[in-house]
């Protein structure tokens, strides 16, 4: 067992054990009662078991630490049976030697991995990492436009149409952030995977608000957290909301 | 002479081919299923492979790399440009793991597609919170459901497994020590 394992276990171990045989996580226990390493007819596993009891009444440790404290307590039982049964008869003997195969086989195979292990972390520590480009930000991937423009634009006149006309100037100074807009769009994606292209403009109630929310849905197009999808010729366009992945 | 023309089109073809694949997976700049490319490319899955191959022998030596995982390409920087690419972007890769963390990463990319209890049969404790953590860092993924009671989630290695690694394919891991042969 490396140092490093170690003082990972001890920074969190699912139990520490303080008997007299032996002081330390119970991980750590299992670990050298495996390879023999600690004798475990020393260590009165029932005295522990209690000790962890009273350890539970005080502390209401979470679920997986009690899960965990049973397998590791299961296998030292096993063990410790296995090696209490010095007379068993042929049959046991051979399904001994078979369990004993088997640990030491999972410990191998475990040995195998961690070995392997090491070298994934060396290579990683290397840095020879590779890159995707970045994307160009004027190319926009077919994918997140499979509607035609002009579909699109015929869409967002008849969003015009339904609005009052200009009519006469008015200088009053209407404000409308694209920013807003964008968290608007947002917010609507968020909770609704999909949305018929009008039901973005609902809110709309001039002709410069739609305008300002039509960039906005071309701007969450161009960075990838929506997509534009049109079934078939006549059919409604629908803005799908997807999560920006930094493959695409 | 019909014969000496069919060959000399069918290495123009691969060759055509494996120049349209570059142009495809520079521009898409993502992991491309074959299944996609076949479409793309309008050429059947072996035309693909070979045109895969041969792209691999062209860029050898050059500063771009083609990376396989699975069923997926990626046209990406070549691992011995690292430093030099870093130098104009700031990828935001994971540093450095637990060791609990390549434990996990090494059982997966070896013995995939696996469950979570067969990896925690493995290392012997219970794996939730560093399968969750790889799982986050888009290091593994879920590649399906094993058919048994309660249907458990099969672990995957990704992309990005490779390209932390700088790896052209899963291939290229090293080998798997023989049992018992191990010391440490």
């Amino acid at each position: 067992m490396t140092g490093e394992i170690t003082a990972e276990l001890e920074r969190d171990p699912v139990y520490v054990v303080r008997t007299p045989a032996f002081d330390g996580p119970i991980e750590l226990l299992l670990s050298l009662a495996q390879r023999a390493e600690v004798d475990l007819k020393a260590i009165s596993l029932a005295s522990l078991t209690d000790d962890y009891l009273r350890a539970i009444e005080q502390q209401h440790p979470p679920l997986d630490r009690l899960a965990a404290f049973l397998v590791i307590g299961a296998r030292l039982v096993q063990l410790k049976a296995a090696g209490l049964m010095p007379d068993a008869t042929a049959g046991e003997e051979e399904d001994l030697q078979a369990w004993e195969d088997a640990i030491k086989g999972r410990l191998d195979e475990y040995k195998r991995f961690k070995e392997l292990a090491e070298s994934l972390m060396r290579r990683h520590a290397s840095g020879r990492f590779t890159f995707a480009g970045l994307l160009e930000p004027d190319v926009i991937p077919q994918a997140r436009v499979q509607v035609s423009l002009d579909a699109l634009a015929s869409a967002f006149r008849q969003v015009l149409d339904r609005l009052p006309p200009p009519g006469q100037v008015t200088v009053e100074m209407e404000h409308v952030s694209l920013g807003e807009k964008l968290e608007e769009l947002r917010g609507m994606l968020a909770r609704q995977a999909q949305l018929n292209f009008s039901a973005i403009f609902r809110h709309a109630r001039t002709r410069l608000e739609a305008v300002v929310t039509f960039l906005a849905l071309l701007e969450l197009i161009r960075i990838g957290e929506a997509r534009v999808v049109q079934a078939s010729a006549f059919a409604e366009i629908m803005v799908h909301g997807q999560v920006r992945t930094e493959t695409e | 002479m019909s014969s000496t023309i069919d060959g000399a089109t069918q290495v123009r073809d691969t060759t055509g081919l494996a120049a349209a694949l570059e142009a495809v997976l520079f521009t898409l700049n993502r992991a491309v299923t074959v299944l996609e490319l076949q479409d793309i490319l309008q050429s059947p899955l072996p035309d693909i492979e070979a045109a895969a191959a041969t792209l691999t022998g062209t860029l050898t030596g050059r500063g771009l790399f083609l990376q396989r995982h699975q069923d997926q390409l990626q046209l990406v920087t070549d691992p011995a440009q690292a430093d030099v690419v870093r130098r104009v972007l700031r990828p935001e890769y994971p540093s450095r793991l637990s060791p609990a963390a390549y434990e996990t990463l090494a059982i997966i990319a070896y013995r995939q597609p696996l469950t979570r209890a067969r990896i925690e049969e493995i290392r012997g404790v219970n794996c939730e919170a560093v399968l969750e953590s790889l799982e986050e860092k888009g290091l593994i993924e879920e590649t399906g459901r094993l058919d048994a009671p309660g249907t458990p989630r099969l672990f995957g290695t990704t992309m990005k497994f490779l390209q932390i690694l700088g790896l052209s394919s899963l291939n290229e891991l090293p080998p798997l020590p023989q049992s018992g042969s191990t010391s440490s």
